[in-house]
């Protein structure tokens, strides 16, 4: 009777269901497994674990935690064997060290790291801090004056490299000796697109330690920038095209189309993204903690948003910091600021560091099927079409500049001109037939010849050739007040002669945004800041931040004066009493005593909140050396002048507390 | 019909503003046409009315003082070579020109002499040196009226103690040079 009483017991995962269905079992079938049953309830009455070892519940967050921290250890690790980072980019020992983590889990027979670098993970985390951190810090000057030159290198320069490597590739396997004649000609165009673009995170990654001059750091980095949008474009042509089988003219015609609206697209969501976050600025000054957040979130959802329509997200997210910025930094308070800065870098920094250790991981991970013959080749073709490129478009362009670029500006160019990640991730996502591994071995040689062997010779190159490097340029107001006042020189010319040139459409943007724009998006009377004023304003931060630093600042006499100071303290400028002067050395004394009693007493007063910032006493420490110098040198006109007479009085008595309504 | 056919351009004139100030044929013959549309009186030349109506320069800020630098001293009209002799500060420098030897003399477009012009718009009573009121003037133009007297006096202070190497608290031309723009001066 008991054996007919079976319950059939599914075979399942999971000791509890096992451990159920086996009570389950006992209560029905009770006599031969009382023994076990003793067994399993005395192993359910086991003592209280004290200790217990559960991995699996932070599994995900561990490794990510692990790989990201293993990142960072290499990046400190490089610089402190100085030698070694002198000659070899960050990148390269980067990839080295993925390549020997890679060797390494693989012979523990692991398949875990190959997915870390799968596309998604790449496109939708890896890649937009990299870029919002190049777009929001995008030296505006240099780009828009370069922008036709940029365009038509993006543009132009990658439609020739990919067909000129797509049709080279085709004609390659056509050979009969190279065996990969079931390779068509879609497919080589696809690879070439694929393997044409210059790669942003590549291209910043090895030009930022060489410090070349702005103008060619600007060229090849703003190219690779643009060129999303074509890569974007083509890339999802050719995968459509070769699903479909044959092409049309019409189809070939709404390729056109499509590329007008990618990238016009990607800029439009990033521009009102851009004006969306902007204009939320304006309402930050109750929270100020938060206000980093804003633009982060934005541009991200700005990339995002564009991504969802198969829009260029690079090109949306750079629109957005581009267009963001100025508007976001009138408004928000340096601390802002100065988060939103260094949380850029950090991002961006580790991203980077967590794509080239991946792409290290991945190509170990990978079969690999070798074919010399395809490999070596791509190569090849890939330098060579990127000078021939690089050398006509620039014949061509050199035509409409003003500054040509000589011939070693275009040597850097088409040496710089590095391929990455991105390549990589988008040959992963290929669909899965028999080249897809050729391919991705061909995409991963290229990645490393150019990082590796371009990035490690353009140093040395450059000091041969002797390009011109970057310029410590101190940011002056002389600077500043100069070419403000070239460009308006230009522009009264560009309009006598009747010529709508480039500085005539920049003034009219420029009378548009601060006739209209800036109302709307800047708080308040910054609404109306001339942009010297705001300039020179930062400046004189910057410096009073220096000096205290320096701990100089008690060598500054110490006399008081209100004079705005808008973002460092919102409260009112301290109202002080006009007190009998004492001798100077002592009334430092009484200061510092004073400050230093008198802030600690207030700090522990005051109730914690983790919605405001505290008044740092280092900002008072800025805020007040910044009125000393005012005054220091208020003193000194007001001596050198007196001989000269001119209109020394006046002002100086203008001098009372209340005069800060007429300083914006 | 009388007036204007006097005032057309002959071809040894082209010639000798060619040679004078480095223009091509088409850009002499553009900006003859547009010296014509501006000179409203039809009389060969050109008075400071002319340019003032110009909508562009009437809000540019430094409008006036680039009127100015056409006018020669103390003259009100300004005839097509005077308009030209000026315009040829800001043409392009061709890449032919580069390999002229330097001796000969200075091309009116040469980096120096656009720079010169651009100090003579500062230095308004010509002693070849910008000083503080001289500078206070043209940031007033270029900041508008909302700033504060104070203000701009400490960023004129500010900017002549920059640029100031022999401190005699005024900027001379020599230092005026040694302001570098920013890089990627395209319009030069």
């Amino acid at each position: 009777m008991s054996g007919s009483l079976c319950v059939k017991v599914r075979a399942s995962p999971g000791r509890t269901s096992t451990l159920a269905s086996r009570t389950i079992l006992q209560l029905q079938n009770p006599a031969p497994e009382d023994s076990h049953h003793q067994t399993n309830s005395t192993h359910h009455k086991k003592a209280f674990p004290v200790l217990s070892f559960n991995f699996d519940h932070v599994r995900k967050p561990f490794e990510i935690s692990l790989w990201i921290l293993l990142a960072l250890l290499m990046k400190l690790g490089f610089h402190i064997i100085p030698r070694v980072s002198h000659v070899v980019p960050e990148s390269c020992l980067l990839i080295v060290v993925g390549l020997l983590v890679g060797g390494i889990i693989k012979a523990f027979d692991e398949d875990a790291p190959v997915q870390m670098l799968d596309s998604k993970f790449f496109f939708l985390y890896l890649l937009p801090p990299i870029i919002l951190d190049a777009g929001y810090f995008l030296p505006m000057r240099p780009f828009t004056e370069n922008l036709g030159t940029i365009l038509v290198f993006a543009v132009v320069g990658t439609l020739w490299n990919a067909f000129f490597i797509g049709l080279t590739m085709y004609g390659v396997c056509q050979i009969e000796a190279v065996k990969l004649g079931r390779v068509d000609l879609l497919s080589c165009l696809l690879f070439g697109s694929i393997v044409s673009a210059v790669d942003p995170v590549a291209v910043l990654a090895v030009f930022e330690e060489i410090h070349i001059n702005e103008l060619l750091h600007i060229l090849v980095f703003g190219e690779s920038l643009l060129n999303d949008a074509v890569t974007v474009v083509l890339y999802h042509l050719f995968t459509e095209f070769s699903h479909k089988g044959t092409v049309t003219v019409a189809d070939a015609f709404l390729g056109v189309v499509s590329f007008f609206v990618v990238s016009l697209g990607g800029i439009l969501i990033g521009a009102i993204y851009g004006i969306i976050g902007a204009f939320t600025s304006r309402f930050t000054s109750h929270s100020r903690v938060i206000e980093p957040l804003f633009v982060f979130l934005y541009s991200y959802m700005a990339y995002l948003s564009a991504e969802v329509f198969h829009l260029s997200g690079i090109m949306s997210l750079i629109a957005c910091g581009v267009v963001m910025r100025p508007y976001v930094e009138a408004n928000i308070s340096h601390k802002s600021y100065t988060t939103i800065k260094y949380f850029l870098k950090m991002w961006s920094s580790v991203s980077e560091t967590l794509i080239f250790i991946f792409l290290g991981v991945s190509t170990v991970a990978q079969p690999h099927p070798w074919n010399w013959t395809f490999v070596v080749v791509t190569v090849v073709v890939c330098f060579v079409s990127r000078v021939l490129g690089v050398v006509s478009l620039t014949y061509i362009i050199n035509k409409f500049r003003i500054v040509k670029l000589t011939k070693k500006d275009q040597f850097i160019v088409a040496y710089g001109g590095l391929r990455g990640a991105i390549a990589f991730s988008l040959g992963f996502l290929l669909p899965d037939n028999e080249m897809k591994q050729l391919f991705l071995t061909a995409i991963i040689t290229v990645i490393f010849y150019t990082v590796f062997v371009q990035g490690m010779t353009i140093r040395p190159l450059v000091e041969l050739l002797a390009v011109k490097k970057k310029k410590e340029s101190k940011g002056s107001i002389n600077e500043e007040i100069h070419t403000q006042f070239l460009d308006h020189l230009l522009t009264g010319i560009e309009d006598i002669c009747g010529h709508y040139g480039h500085h005539h459409w920049k003034d009219k943007l420029n009378r548009f945004n601060k006739a209209y724009v800036k109302k709307w998006l800047i708080t308040g009377e910054r609404s109306t800041e001339p942009q010297l004023i705001s300039f020179y304003n930062k400046m004189e931060m910057k410096q009073a931040m220096m000096l205290v630093e320096s701990g100089s600042a008690a060598k500054l006499p110490t006399i008081m004066t209100p004079v705005s100071m808008q973002n460092i303290q919102p409260k009112e400028p301290l109202k002080r009493r006009a007190i009998p002067s004492i001798s100077k050395s002592r009334e430092q004394e009484i200061r510092k005593m004073l400050r230093g009693n008198l802030q600690k007493t207030r700090q522990r007063l005051r109730s914690y909140s983790r919605h405001d910032l505290m008044v740092d006493p280092f900002e008072e420490d800025v805020s007040e050396v910044r009125l000393r110098k005012q005054r220091v040198e208020m003193e000194r006109r007001v001596s050198s002048n007196s001989a000269a007479n001119k209109q020394s009085q006046p002002w100086i008595s203008k001098q009372q507390l209340g005069k800060d309504n007429n300083i914006p | 019909m009388g007036s204007r056919a006097s005032t057309l351009l002959r071809e040894e004139e082209i010639e000798e503003i060619k040679k004078e100030t480095g223009f091509s044929h088409s850009q002499i013959t553009r900006l003859y046409s547009r010296f014509t549309s501006l000179d409203k009186g039809e009389n060969g030349t050109l008075s400071r009315e002319d340019f003032q109506r110009i909508p562009e320069l009437a809000i540019n800020p430094l409008g006036d003082r680039i009127i100015n630098a056409f006018f020669p001293e103390g003259e009100d009209q300004v005839n097509f070579r005077g308009f030209m002799r000026t315009l040829a500060h800001f043409r392009p420098i061709e890449d032919n020109e580069k390999n002229k030897n330097s001796s000969a003399s200075e091309p009116l477009n040469s980096r120096t002499n656009k720079l010169l012009f651009a100090f003579r718009l500062y230095d308004l009573d010509r002693d070849d040196k910008i000083s503080r009121d001289e500078l206070l003037q043209v940031l007033r133009m270029m900041v508008g009226v909302n700033i504060s007297d104070e203000q701009l006096g400490s960023i004129a202070d500010r900017t002549i103690q920059e640029a100031d190497t022999n401190g005699d608290n005024s900027i001379s031309f020599n230092e005026f040079i040694k302001v570098p723009p920013v890089d990627g001066e395209q319009d030069y």
